[in-house]
């Protein structure tokens, strides 16, 4: 963690209204991991008092940049999409709890819903790098949300779900997973809170239903605590989640969401949970 | 090691230590009463006290040019002397830890940690902050592990610390005030309790402390007779007669006040159509909130001659100005801390130049120079004011 001037070093509108940021921050490039956020100044600060938070898209540790992609929701964004190249930002970062890989995983599944695609995407270069296959499943309202292709690596299995089915499958991208269920190896999701819960649901029980055999010594050992970075490496499930913040280093308490042991902070134990550890019937 | 500052602010103190250098009150004390109130405390003053060499060079803290010390508890000798007049506020900055990888803790003036209770509290369902105009609003429901968690687990850290940690203290009876305190006194690392007044009585069918003079002189006697600790009490905004209730609890025996605490705020999700936050209503913090702090301690200041600390929408050099000519002798900074992390320590700089630049020995000789002068009538501003 870190305050740190940021230069933008290029800005584009991807898709109408989100934008791409890259900004040269060779210190945040070299120690972030995938699923871990970064918390913004906004640009002009009159009447705003809250940073915003975004995750860290993609970092790039040889070039030193790092890119962010956000959605103009408010004052803060669309001073952030006002930006030109050359003008720096204030952040904070990298914080948080990213996803935990087993080095064992051969096939990662990412499911997006959205603007969860700023949530997952790192681990699409990271898993490659180590030679992981990784499968992209991408859920919006409409093709002309759709993610581009073209941002993405090209190794990447990516299939596209649209709620009117003007693009790929014609409904939520929640139904695309049980054909990769048995195929991935570990689960990655970012979205909307109904879809993660959907996705919850499909992940509970999954080990039993496939048959899949746990893996260690028989009767194995201690569990690992809930919360825990092996607990959630064996987890097949782990969701980046969402909540309006205020300090983002654990200090106010103010980006909690419910999980089964009591309130979490996105901040600090999250953003990356286990499925299993957030209670979906509170959060949904 | 910590260090040790003579500055004596009180008359009395005075009177006991008459070797010490001169005394510098904090206001002018006839500039803090009402007409007709006759000094309380007249203890005689030494006519022609020793000269002693202007304490300025040895008494600052090493490599400040100003004297910036400020005392929090002037009844009780050295208990709270800042090496400055910035704090964080409560709720704001966690229990000092959160930060500290990004902020060097320790040249704060002091902390104030997260609201601490009896027993753990899970606190409002979330949301829990939204961003306003000019401010948030706020609904954690001093979510804590408890006093006795707390103090196992941050305490000891605490006591290794140069900057003094006063602990934030909430209940929903007398009761729960005073075991807290009870368990706060005498530990180390606890340098002194600020009292979160603003939680309904259970007792009194749920109406706050602070809008009540009697409850909440009742609860400061009540914590001011279970600890030695120094006893700073939080002020609401909300309360009708602010300076009635102030008095009352200078007059319960409280060392120093901090205003203010939030004013109760909501906010809509007009997408759900529904109240945005999980409890609907919360706490309006943030520079919007910042004249009303600064009218509360306007008016508190001219009633009680106990130290005044301001909270509320400081987030620049101008705030902490304003304050301390509105008669505070220190500021808490809250909610700017999130947008800008290193604020507080830059406004002890900032203090600091600014005392230079303007032939100042020591920011306590602005303290209330915006107050109603010795001849004036006091100002009866607020109460026109007031729907």
């Amino acid at each position: 963690m870190k305050l740190l001037d940021a230069r933008l070093l290029s800005t584009r509108e991807i898709l109408p209204g989100q934008w791409l940021h890259s900004y040269d921050a060779p210190w945040l490039a070299s120690s972030a991991v995938p699923g871990q956020f970064v918390h913004v100044r906004t640009p002009d600060w009159s009447g705003l008092v809250l940073r915003r938070p975004f995750s860290i898209n993609t970092y790039d540790r040889l070039s030193g940049q790092v890119t962010i992609h956000f959605r103009v929701t408010g004052k803060g964004t669309d001073w952030l999409a006002r930006m030109r190249p050359g003008e720096t930002s204030e952040m904070l970062g990298p914080l948080g709890r990213g996803f935990e890989i087993d080095s064992r995983s051969r096939h990662l599944l990412l499911v997006a819903g959205g603007l969860g695609m700023a949530g997952v995407r790192p681990l699409a270069d990271a898993g490659l790098a180590e030679g992981r296959r990784v499968a992209v499943l991408f859920g919006a309202a409409s093709a002309a949300e759709v993610y581009p292709s073209s941002l993405l690596p090209d190794e990447v299995e990516y299939l596209v779900a649209t709620d009117d089915g003007s693009l790929g499958h014609h409904g939520r991208v929640t139904e695309l997973v049980a054909e990769y269920e048995a195929w991935a190896d570990q689960a990655f999701a970012c979205g909307p809170t109904p879809m993660l819960a959907a996705m919850a649901k499909l992940a509970t029980g999954r080990d039993s239903r496939l048959g899949v055999a746990r893996l260690g010594r028989k009767g194995g050992g201690r569990p690992d605590a809930m919360g825990s970075p092996g607990a959630r490496r064996k987890s097949w499930l782990q969701v980046s989640m969402e909540q309006t913040m205020g300090c983002a280093v654990g200090a106010c308490l103010g980006c909690v969401i419910i999980g089964v042991q009591g309130p979490q902070r996105v901040c600090r134990e999250g953003p990356v949970f286990a499925s299993d550890e957030i209670a979906w019937d509170d959060a949904s | 090691m910590k260090r040790k500052h003579t500055v004596i602010t009180s008359r009395a103190a005075a009177a006991r230590a008459p070797k010490a250098p001169p005394p510098a009150p904090i206001i002018p004390s006839s500039a803090r009463r009402l007409p007709g109130e006759t000094f309380r405390n007249p203890l005689p003053v030494p006519k022609a006290p020793p000269p002693q060499p202007p304490p300025v060079e040895e008494e600052a803290p090493s490599g400040r040019c100003v004297d910036l010390t400020v005392d929090l508890a002037p009844r009780r000798e050295g208990a709270l002397v800042l090496d400055n007049p910035v704090l964080v506020a409560s709720g704001t900055f966690g229990y000092g830890i959160e930060y500290g990888e990004v902020v060097d803790v320790q040249q704060l003036g002091a902390i104030c940690c997260k609201g601490t209770t009896l027993k753990s509290r899970i606190g409002n369902p979330p949301p829990r902050v939204t961003e306003t105009p000019a401010g948030m609003l706020n609904s954690i429901g001093l979510q804590n592990p408890g006093v006795d968690a707390v103090l196992e687990k941050y305490a000891g850290t605490w006591a290794g610390w140069d900057v003094p940690v006063i602990v934030n203290v909430a209940g929903e009876s007398v009761d729960d005030y005073v075991q807290v305190a009870r368990r706060l006194d005498g530990q180390p690392g606890v340098a002194g309790i600020e009292l979160n007044i603003s939680c309904p009585n259970v007792g009194k069918s749920g109406l706050q402390f602070a809008l009540d003079a009697d409850a909440a002189a009742q609860v400061t006697r009540a914590v001011r007779n279970a600890t030695d600790l120094p006893l700073m009490v939080k002020l609401s905004p909300a309360a009708t007669d602010i300076r009635r209730i102030a008095q009352a609890i200078a007059d319960a025996g409280a060392d120093a006040i901090s205003a203010t605490n939030t004013l109760t705020g909501m906010a809509i999700d007009r997408h759900r159509r529904k109240p945005f936050l999980g409890n609907t209503y919360g706490g309006l913090s943030g520079p919007a909130l910042k004249p009303v702090a600064l009218r509360v301690v306007y008016e508190v200041a001219q009633v009680v001659d106990i130290p005044i600390v301001a909270v509320g929408g400081v987030s620049s050099l101008d705030d902490v100005l304003d304050f301390l000519m509105a008669g505070a002798c220190a500021v808490q900074v809250g909610t700017a801390v999130f947008a800008d992390p290193v604020l507080p320590l830059r406004l002890i700089d900032e203090l600091e130049v600014w005392c230079l630049e303007h032939g100042l020995s020591s920011h306590r000789e602005l303290i209330g120079s915006a107050l109603p002068g010795r001849r004036e009538r006091p100002s009866t501003k607020g109460v026109e004011y007031r729907p």
